[in-house]
């Protein structure tokens, strides 16, 4: 991120604003690095945004000159991960089955969203999907105007298939709001997107096949 | 004779996607290589492993499209969204959760359902008959990896990404450092002081961009 410029981290990960050092009230800090926790206990915390492509050797070195951080004891270092995903635009079918071998179905990260969330929303609906297939009853499209809806859409079919890149959820995926006269704030307009998600969900909650309740 | 939905990956979406199927009435069979096959980035044998940060990102479902995307979740009965809720912890505003406690609830959850069977075999190829969810994510072992690149040409992809270090708090040293969630951020005062947060003067900062940049890359 650094090598997109020497102040993007200032304005990115590592901004100060919001934040007022409890040891010297007085001094703005220039920039901060925030660490966040990473277990109940509170023995491990992740420095946020730091993802990171240096060697281990050097990591430790450089981090280590963070304020703080003088002594610092790493559990896990960052590192470059291989990211598997297929281009769904083109091979699934609106109901996340292999175009070519329709009796199989993709879910996850591998369909080219990302992250924990968009890949266990993806599973859900194609489990559904494939639920509701295999025991025969009908399972309606879930509306693109709901965050699950927006996503498959968008691997399925929105996406420019050519420039297919993982993708997290965002209000950019959804069909737009109608602007009821007036200019609409962006917490309005947010707002008035999940509204409309919301109603939409449960109405496709309600039309489908019913689960059993959880055990 | 009886269907059986098959789910090649017990991470995330296969978990999800075992618990709904099983909920409608489905017999399912979870395929999950580890641990007998590992990959770099995870460390259990347990379902829904979270291999990096340890957060569901906001929780905000009026706001923001993640937190509409748990809201959904939370409405269809998920069984990743239950468990992480269980398992909260502080993170003003961010759905962050206990990830040992949380993956070990998900991997309960399924061996306690009555219709989810739970085998640790890796799959290879992609299977020619039968239904199946291929559910096997960012780090799809190879053998598949190379499967599914042969039924689907040069459409089939590989790239890099990049992960975050995770720092011991003990040696964190808090006669610099402090406690504290962006804008005081939280319902709770461990909300409010969810985050450590590590100062930088100018020249602090300008060396430390320097030293970033001379650094060795992978
Ligand atoms: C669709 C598809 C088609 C493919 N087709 C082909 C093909 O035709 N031919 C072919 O040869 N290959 C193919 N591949 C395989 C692909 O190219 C592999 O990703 C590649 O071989 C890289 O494997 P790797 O083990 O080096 O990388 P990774 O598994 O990503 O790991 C890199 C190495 O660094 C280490 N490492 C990285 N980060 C960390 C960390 N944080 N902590 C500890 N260790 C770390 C790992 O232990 C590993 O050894 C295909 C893959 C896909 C997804
Ligand atoms: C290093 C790294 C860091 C990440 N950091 C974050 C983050 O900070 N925040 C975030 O939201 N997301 C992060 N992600 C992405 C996140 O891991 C995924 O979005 C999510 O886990 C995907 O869910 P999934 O179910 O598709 O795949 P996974 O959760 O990875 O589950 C796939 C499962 O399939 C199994 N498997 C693979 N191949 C086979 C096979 N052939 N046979 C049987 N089983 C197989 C694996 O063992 C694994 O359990 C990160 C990913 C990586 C790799």
């Amino acid at each position: 991120m650094a090598e997109r410029g020497r102040e993007t981290l200032r304005f990115g990960p590592m901004k100060p604003v919001g934040l007022t050092n409890a040891h010297r009230p007085e001094d703005k800090p220039y920039a901060v690095v925030q660490l966040r926790r990473d277990n109940a206990l509170g023995t491990l915390y992740n420095i946020v945004g730091f993802q990171t492509k240096m060697k281990y050797g050097a990591q430790t070195s450089v981090l280590r000159t963070i304020p703080g951080l003088e002594n610092a004891q790493f559990a896990r270092l960052g590192g470059i991960h291989r990211n598997t995903f297929i281009n769904s635009p083109t091979l699934l079918d609106s109901q996340m089955r292999l175009k070519a071998r329709p009796n199989i179905r993709f879910a996850g990260q591998i369909t080219g969203v990302e992250g924990y969330v968009e890949s266990a929303a993806m599973g859900l609906l194609a489990g559904r999907m494939a639920a509701a297939g295999m025991t025969g009853q009908s399972l309606p499209p879930v509306p693109a105007s709901t965050a699950m809806g927006a996503l498959v859409a968008h691997i399925t079919g929105g996406a420019d298939a050519r420039t297919f890149q993982p993708m997290n959820v965002n209000f950019g995926l959804f069909p737009p709001v109608e602007a009821k006269g007036g200019r609409r704030g962006r917490k309005d307009r947010y707002k008035a997107y999940t509204d409309r998600a919301k109603a939409d969900f449960l109405n496709w909650l309600g039309e489908g096949p019913h689960a059993a309740a959880a055990e | 004779m009886t269907k059986i939905l098959h789910i090649v990956g017990g991470g995330m979406a296969g978990s999800e996607a075992a618990w709904q199927a099983a909920n409608m009435g489905l017999p399912v069979v979870i395929h999950e290589m580890r641990p007998k096959v590992g990959t770099f980035a995870h460390r259990t044998g347990d379902l829904a492993e979270m291999v990096c940060s340890n957060s569901f990102r906001s929780d905000d479902d009026e706001q923001n499209a993640v937190g509409l995307l748990h809201w959904e979740m939370r409405a269809a009965g998920g069984l990743v969204i239950t468990m992480a809720d269980r398992h909260r912890l502080p993170a003003g505003g961010a759905l962050a959760v206990d990830r040992d406690a949380f993956a070990r609830a998900v991997t309960q959850a399924l061996h306690a359902h009555s219709l989810v069977t739970v085998t640790d075999e890796e799959v290879t190829t992609l299977p020619a008959s039968g239904d199946w969810i291929i559910a096997t994510g960012p780090l799809t072992s190879p053998a598949l990896a190379e499967s599914i690149h042969a039924i689907s040409g040069s459409d089939a992809l590989a790239f890099f990404d990049a992960i975050a270090p995770i720092v011991h708090a003990d040696t964190i040293d808090m006669n610099v450092a402090w406690r504290q969630s962006r804008y005081d951020k939280g319902e709770t005062e461990a909300e409010r002081t969810a985050y450590i947060n590590c100062p930088m003067t100018r020249d602090q900062y300008e060396s430390f961009i320097d030293a970033l940049l001379a650094a060795d890359k992978t």
